[in-house]
């Protein structure tokens, strides 16, 4: 405890662990402070695992995991899981597949037997895959309102166009009317828990008692194969792409701005993740918002981020301005990225970067949720449990000139894609500045 | 204290950090019509420097020192907070103590920041699908009190705020006596205490604005409107008048709508979302500790699934509703929203920022903290009459109003005007 005291020193929540003879590694970890439990599933093999043509067919297969097994129809499970005050989810991302039960600790034996006979007994009922295509359909259909979707959606569609990543994990309204599910059967059982899937379980539980448990009950030797993206490399990008979706009934425009970065377990990560909070994850902190926000007043908000996947992922400097100062906005983005490789840090802002990764850690862990996922990133990337232990000493160790160089090697503001939804044709011309325009749908 | 500033103060030893929450008696149903959007606004300008600091300073130096931060306006209430390592606690009362006395307001600043606000109107209600809708619903349910205008504010008022209005608005509404401090963390509550006295002690209480908060009168038949903009799908969106945060039927209120469109079982995803009907259909009122102060609204709304008619499906849910106001709960239903309901408290215990809220929201929205200990043995008190009893009371159509979205082609997008 303390109040204007040192601080007690932060101990991370303690992990248990046990490899599961022919099936997951389980992990546990005790919270008993509250009567909760939260478990968590995670099958290494994702969206980027979708075959060509066939975007979503992943996600599907997550999703067709919370509706019904041999025993239960989906309404049925719906009204068990709800009886429990239980929450059920299933979704893709890119890397990894994830199955999720919480909550109430006193449940924990249901919750697992719930877990175990969705795993074992799954029905794949066509009735329930038509229902569940037709309300993915409807949801996309709604979601071309959403103005930030869209561009995320273009961004990412453009920069990786000819990988794996070059599709939403959610499909598309080209591909989902074409899956069958019959097809998405057979993609879950040629994924069901193979080497490297993980179960994580905490709360309100000893690690015994979970190690006993999935020991006796937990289905043994999954068929699926581990999933391994190869190497890939994106079209090379010459110069400064930009891409407009035209959308005339817009006050204020959408702009993505960015290139591939790199992926998780590169060494370079951490003097990364340093070096972008000084430049755009550092809210008020960063550059980019004292300079487009604060000093300018363009936005509400930008942001530099580069997405931790199992290949280099995008990094990607989003914010939103109104459509007279879209053109001006992008160009004190690319002035703000330039200035910023060529000075590098100073030493203050490194500090202060420091400080805030590391200052702010302890409070990564605060919910089951948020451990569980600290968990599965590190094992998912290859990292290990020690990268939790290790990362505030090696994010302390980032130096200035580590900084520079990062920057120097990873921001290529000379060849960088552009996507702007709004009122295109009120700034298509001085985007032609930049380099070639597409106007795209 | 003895200038009125209220001191919370919880001990939570399970990590080494704080949440450390200031939370003022200031919302927009402290504003009157041409300065709407000021509340929210100043809730900006207070990061904007102040005597010791330069703009932005405040959110530099907290970071800096390991902490995340933020603040949020509501229609009762502005709140600044930072969750920080324990052994910060000092840095983040003196400083919040220095902006509270020494603000920095200027022209320039001002400016800057009207300019943000406009972008971020823009981002939530004018590009936002249903933004707008749900204005113009607040706009019609209420006619007199000032839950009828929105948080953020018209784009016309806030383009004509002056840098009066702020100073004004900073001297009536941020005092020691409109403000409570909460902490919440691994601390010793004495020692938290002391610091807190220690910086904000020798600051002045203010004389109570005088509010000019026009109670809602009972509505005495329905309320209809229709907004066109270009949209995908149809949708519409409802109100119901409800009674304010310390009312006990609160909690059957929210088990109803829990009832409504909690979780996978519940009916209206069921009805609605289950077989593609609906997009998304909820009803919802908020939930402890944000319960509005005044009298507040309960919304049913749903987006139809493109070449679903949204008159059936309008009717279809008001069908549903109908159902609850014949027949009580079953038993089962009440068990298993009540299992919900503990569930979800429990979920949100687990960060020291939520039980923050829990203690800082009913302190000054409600006037006393300790009703959140009634929070939890409310929902549990709760019969299926009472459900019955409160579908009956609040859901009757005479007491709705109903916006509806229906989608346009751009050139009627245009000829309708400029939407702001």
């Amino acid at each position: 405890m303390s109040a204007g005291n040192k601080s007690r020193p932060f101990s991370l929540p303690v992990v248990h662990s046990y490899v599961l003879p022919g099936g997951p590694k389980v992990y546990a970890v005790p919270r008993p402070e509250l009567p909760l439990i939260s478990i968590h599933l995670m099958i290494p093999r994702g969206a980027e695992a979708d075959p060509q043509g066939k975007a979503g067919l992943s996600n599907l297969a997550a999703e067709m995991l919370t509706l019904g097994t041999t025993k239960r129809s989906a309404s049925q499970l719906a009204v068990q899981v709800d009886a429990l005050g239980a929450t059920l989810a299933a979704r893709s991302d890119w890397d990894a597949t994830y199955l999720h039960l919480s909550g109430l600790s006193e449940d924990f034996e249901v919750l697992m037997g719930l877990l175990v006979e969705i795993l074992t007994q799954l029905a794949f009922l066509p009735e329930e895959f038509e229902e569940l295509r037709r309300r993915q359909i409807a949801a996309l259909i709604q979601q071309k309102d959403e103005s930030q979707i869209i561009a995320d959606e273009r961004f990412e569609e453009a920069l990786f166009q000819g990988t794996p990543y070059d599709h939403p994990v959610y499909g598309s309204l080209n591909s989902l009317p074409d899956l069958s599910c019959e097809e998405v059967k057979e993609f879950f059982e040629g994924s069901f828990c193979p080497e490297g899937s993980l179960l994580v379980i905490l709360g309100d539980v000893k690690a015994e008692t979970c190690f006993r448990w999935a020991e006796v009950n937990f289905p043994a030797g999954g068929q699926g194969k581990r999933w391994e993206t190869g190497e890939f490399s994106a079209l090379p990008v010459a110069g400064v792409k930009t891409l407009l979706i035209d959308r005339p009934d817009l006050t204020q425009s959408q702009i993505r701005l960015g290139h591939i970065g790199i992926a998780h377990s590169h060494p370079d990560y951490f003097s990364f993740e340093v070096m972008n909070y000084i430049l755009g994850a550092g809210g008020f902190s960063s550059r980019l918002m004292q300079r487009i926000r604060s000093q300018l007043g363009y936005t509400y908000g930008i942001r530099g981020s580069l997405e931790p996947r199992k290949r280099p992922g995008p990094f990607t400097i989003s914010t939103f301005t109104p459509t007279e100062t879209t053109y001006p906005c992008v160009q004190e983005i690319f002035s703000v990225v330039k200035t910023f490789m060529a000075q590098g840090a100073t030493d203050r802002e490194r500090e202060e970067a420091v400080n805030f990764l590391t200052g702010s850690y302890p409070m990564k862990f605060e919910t089951r949720s948020q451990v569980a996922q600290k968990i599965l990133q590190a094992e998912l990337h290859g990292l290990g449990l020690e990268y939790l232990s290790a990362y505030p000493k090696r994010i302390s160790a980032v130096t200035l000139e580590e900084i520079a160089r990062t920057a120097r090697t990873h921001l290529h503001p000379q060849r960088m894609l552009a996507v702007v939804v709004g009122r295109a044709e009120k700034f298509r011309r001085a985007f032609e500045e930049l380099g070639p325009v597409e106007m795209v749908s | 204290m003895s200038n009125g500033l209220r001191i919370l103060v919880a001990e939570v030893h399970s990590l080494p950090v704080i949440s450390y929450q200031v939370h003022f008696a200031a919302g927009s149903r402290y504003e009157k019509p041409g300065i709407t959007g000021i509340t929210h606004l100043f809730e900006h300008m207070m990061f904007k420097g102040s005597k010791e600091l330069g703009p932005e300073e405040f959110s530099r130096i907290i970071q800096a020192n390991g902490g995340t931060l933020n603040a949020f306006t509501t229609t009762d209430n502005t709140s600044y907070y930072e969750n920080l390592p324990a052994d910060k606690l000092e840095l983040a009362v003196r400083l919040e103590a220095e902006r509270l006395e020494n603000l920095r307001l200027t022209e320039e600043n001002l400016e800057a920041e009207r300019q943000v606000v406009r972008s971020e109107r823009k981002l939530r209600s004018v590009n936002s699908p249903f933004g707008l809708i749900v204005e113009q619903l607040f706009a019609l349910a209420y006619e007199q009190h000032p839950y009828r205008w929105p948080v953020i504010g018209w784009d016309s008022d806030l383009r004509n705020l002056t840098l009066e209005d702020c100073r004004e608005y900073y001297r009536v509404h941020y005092a020691p006596n409109k403000a409570v401090v909460v902490i919440v963390g691994d601390v010793d509550a004495g020692e938290a205490a002391k610091i807190v006295e220690r910086y904000y002690g020798h600051l002045t209480s203010q004389p109570p604005p005088r509010l000019t908060i026009t109670p809602e009168k009972p509505q005495r038949g329905e309320k209809r409107a229709v907004f066109k903009k270009i949209s995908q799908v149809a949708s519409f969106f409802a109100a119901f008048h409800i009674p304010g945060i310390t009312h006990p039927d609160l909690f059957p209120l929210q088990i109803l709508c829990m009832a409504l469109s909690t979780g996978r079982s519940s009916r209206f995803y069921e009805k609605f979302e289950k077989p593609g009907k609906a997009v998304e259909a909820r009803a919802e009122m908020g939930y402890p500790p944000f319960f509005s102060m005044d009298p507040g609204l309960l919304q049913i709304y749903a987006i139809a699934s493109p070449s679903v008619s949204l008159e059936a499906l309008e009717q279809e849910v008001w069908e549903e509703v109908e159902a609850l106001r014949r027949e009580p709960l079953s038993p089962e239903d009440l068990a298993k929203v009540k299992k919900q309901v503990r569930s979800a408290f429990l979920q949100g215990l687990q960060t020291l920022f939520f039980q923050g809220l829990l203690a800082g929201l009913y302190q000054v929205r409600a006037g006393d903290f300790r009703l959140f200990y009634s929070v939890y043995p409310q929902y549990e008190s709760v019969t299926a009459e009472d459900v019955l009893r409160v579908a009956r009371t609040y859901l009757r159509p005479e007491n709705r109003t109903v916006v509806q979205l229906h989608p346009v082609s751009q050139k009627e997008h245009e000829d309708l005007g400029e939407v702001e």
